[in-house]
């Protein structure tokens, strides 16, 4: 083996095979430079270094950036040569104001800051604010050598901003329709202070996570909507009383409106039924006026006298002396 | 054995010489160069430098962006409240040598000088402003002011500050829960308005539903009045138009036809025996 080593690193030694003496006298100088290309070998590989897929890597020479390289298996000068920062450019970063998140989802459980998320309106209230803001790196260089700590310094500024933002609106901007409008304004303005501090910070998103009422306000907040809720309600049952009613009146209506219309084709057909039967007599009374007059009278008396007391007097028997009772005549007979 | 050596020699005086004679600055960094205490050269550029052993040392300074959290402090406004703000201050070295000259190059006793000077001004500029003011979005231009007001101060010390703006600002305890009280009062305020509005709109409904229900009744007995007479009116022009062909006769004929009902049984009459129905009575007495 060390024959081999020896040839190897000797070329003379196979010239001088049959002096093994000499091989041996150089053997420690040998052991020395194997130690040596060991050491210079190890001190070389320090230099391998590999850049993850969503990585940067920025070479410095004497700490001075030379260049970027992408992901993979790359190799620098080792130390103190040249030296690599690798930045994770992908990665969405997340600054949260207001919260924290104290589990990450699924079962995700998150802790209100209220110093952090209670701030003046612009009409002098308070209100509760909380954002979540996602931010990538853009320029690599300017994030590695231009900031110390690049998720404090996105707080702070994310919270001034919010805080400036919210400033500008009414506390009923910041409940109702507009709020919307709070991220997306958040957002532009925190970029431009970012891009004026030379951070190579790019926000991806700012969300709004809850805007509320203070806790300390909340009930009299609440009330509001249930009282709301009871002038719906009230107006809901006024409505259903006047549906319940209308109906029922025209139907009445039409009631008495069917009433006298059968009341007047009543009267109407009556009076028509009374006068076909008079008409019908009058066409045959024509005919002999006299005769009918007294067959129509004669049948009358006979019809109503026989259920009647009468008493008939005479003209001639002067007075009442003549007096004939005819039923109590009738009956005496 | 001798080859050896050499190198492991020319290795060891290469380490050495490096360390001696050069020094490398960071891309986060600047550096100046003392010469027993005095500043000889500033470096701005990173990479690597010559210096001479021994005799000059190297100062290194941070070259990047500060985030500086100001220590909360207290302001009064124009309208004489109570003002907690917190802020903070974005800033970075600018001249190395006045920088070292005034501070020594440590970050704290910058840092120092930038809590009084950034103190200083904020309070001044504030408290020309009501709060009602500082909280609105007149805030950034105030900011603005402060901003400029001590970047100018701390130019001398060789400091850049690029932003000071207010992270929080918080009105005291008390002003705080007298803000609470007014906003509450204002929402009880605004439910009672509601739950009113609810009232009124409520009954407007059930009175107009009443005012239409007794609208249409007394409509429809309007017309069912008008109805009726109409029935009455052709009535009577029937009756009329029949009757009128023999007024005499109907006359007769009504007369008889009422007998039948007016003179019930059990009516006692007297008649008179020369009456035309009895006439002939009469005649058979005298006979």
């Amino acid at each position: 083996m060390s024959k081999f080593i020896d040839r190897l690193l000797d070329p003379d030694s196979r010239r001088e095979e049959g002096q093994p003496q000499v091989n041996l006298r150089r053997l420690p100088s040998a052991i020395g430079w194997i130690a040596i290309i060991l050491v210079i070998g190890i001190y070389l590989a320090t230099g391998i270094y590999t850049i993850g897929p969503s990585e940067e890597g920025l070479v410095k020479r004497f700490g001075a950036y030379v260049g970027t390289v992408d992901p993979g298996l790359h190799y620098h000068l080792p130390a103190p040569f040249e030296s690599v920062v690798a930045i994770n450019i992908l990665e969405v970063r997340k600054v949260e104001i207001g919260f924290r998140t104290v589990s990450p989802a699924p079962n995700a459980r998150y802790q209100t800051v209220e110093t952090e998320a209670l701030m003046l309106t612009g009409d002098g209230n308070i209100t509760h604010v909380e954002i979540a803001v996602q931010y990538r790196v853009k320029d690599a260089t300017m994030l590695a050598f231009n900031l110390i700590n690049s998720g404090e310094i996105v707080k702070q500024a994310a919270e001034a901003t919010l805080r400036e933002q919210v400033a500008t609106r009414t506390l009923d901007e910041t409940l109702t329709g507009l709020r919307d409008t709070i991220g997306i304004d958040v957002m532009t303005a925190l970029q431009g202070f970012l891009d004026s501090y030379e951070t190579g910070i790019a926000i991806d998103n700012v969300q709004l996570q809850t805007v509320k009422p203070p806790s300390e306000v909340v009930a009299a907040f609440d009330d509001v909507n249930s009282a709301l809720q009871d002038k719906e309600k009230l107006i809901n049952e006024a409505s259903r009383y006047a549906l319940d009613l209308v109906p029922r009146a025209r139907g009445q209506a039409q009631e008495i409106t069917n009433q006298a219309e059968a009341y007047k084709q009543t009267r109407i057909l009556g009076s028509e039924g009374d006068v076909a039967r008079f008409v019908e007599v009058l066409s045959k009374y024509e005919l002999g006026p006299e005769v009918t007059r007294i067959r129509l009278y004669i049948e009358t008396m006979e019809q109503i006298l026989p259920s009647m007391d009468k008493i008939i007097l005479s003209e001639q028997t002067d007075g009442l002396l003549k007096l004939l009772n005819l039923d109590t005549a009738g009956g005496g007979q | 054995m001798k080859p050896l050596i050499a190198f492991l020699i020319v290795v060891v005086i290469a380490m050495i010489g490096y360390n001696l004679f050069t020094f490398s600055v960071d891309e986060t960094q600047k550096a100046a160069l003392l010469q027993f205490g005095e500043i000889v050269r500033i470096i701005e550029d990173p990479g690597l430098h010559f210096k001479i052993p021994f005799i000059q040392a190297v100062t290194y300074l941070e070259d990047r962006v500060i985030n500086y959290d100001i220590q909360p402090l207290d302001v009064y406004t124009a309208d004489q409240k109570r003002l907690a703000i917190d802020n903070y201050a974005i800033w970075r070295v600018g001249d190395p040598q006045r920088f070292i000259e005034s501070t020594g190059g440590r970050l704290n006793n910058a840092q120092g000088r930038i809590d009084e000077i950034v103190f200083s001004d904020l309070r001044n500029i504030l408290a020309g402003h009501t709060l009602d003011e500082i909280v609105s979005e007149k805030r950034s231009d105030y900011l603005q002011q402060v901003t400029e007001l001590s970047r100018e101060k701390l130019a001398d010390f060789g400091i850049v500050l690029i932003d000071v703006r207010i992270i929080r600002a918080d009105l005291p305890t008390e002003i705080e829960q007298a803000v609470f009280e007014r906003m509450r009062s204002e929402r009880l305020r605004i439910a009672a308005q509601l739950r009113a509005e609810g009232e009124e709109q409520a009954r407007e409904i059930t009175s107009s539903a009443d005012k239409e229900v007794e609208i249409i009744l007394a409509t429809a007995l309007k017309d069912a009045e008008r109805v009726r007479g109409e029935g009455d009116a052709q009535a009577l022009e029937i009756y009329a138009e029949a009757y009128n062909q023999d007024p005499d006769f109907y006359r007769f004929w009504r007369t008889l036809e009422s007998y039948q009902v007016a003179l019930a049984s059990d009516t006692q009459i007297v008649l008179s025996s020369d009456s035309d129905y009895l006439r002939f009575i009469e005649s058979m007495f005298d006979k």
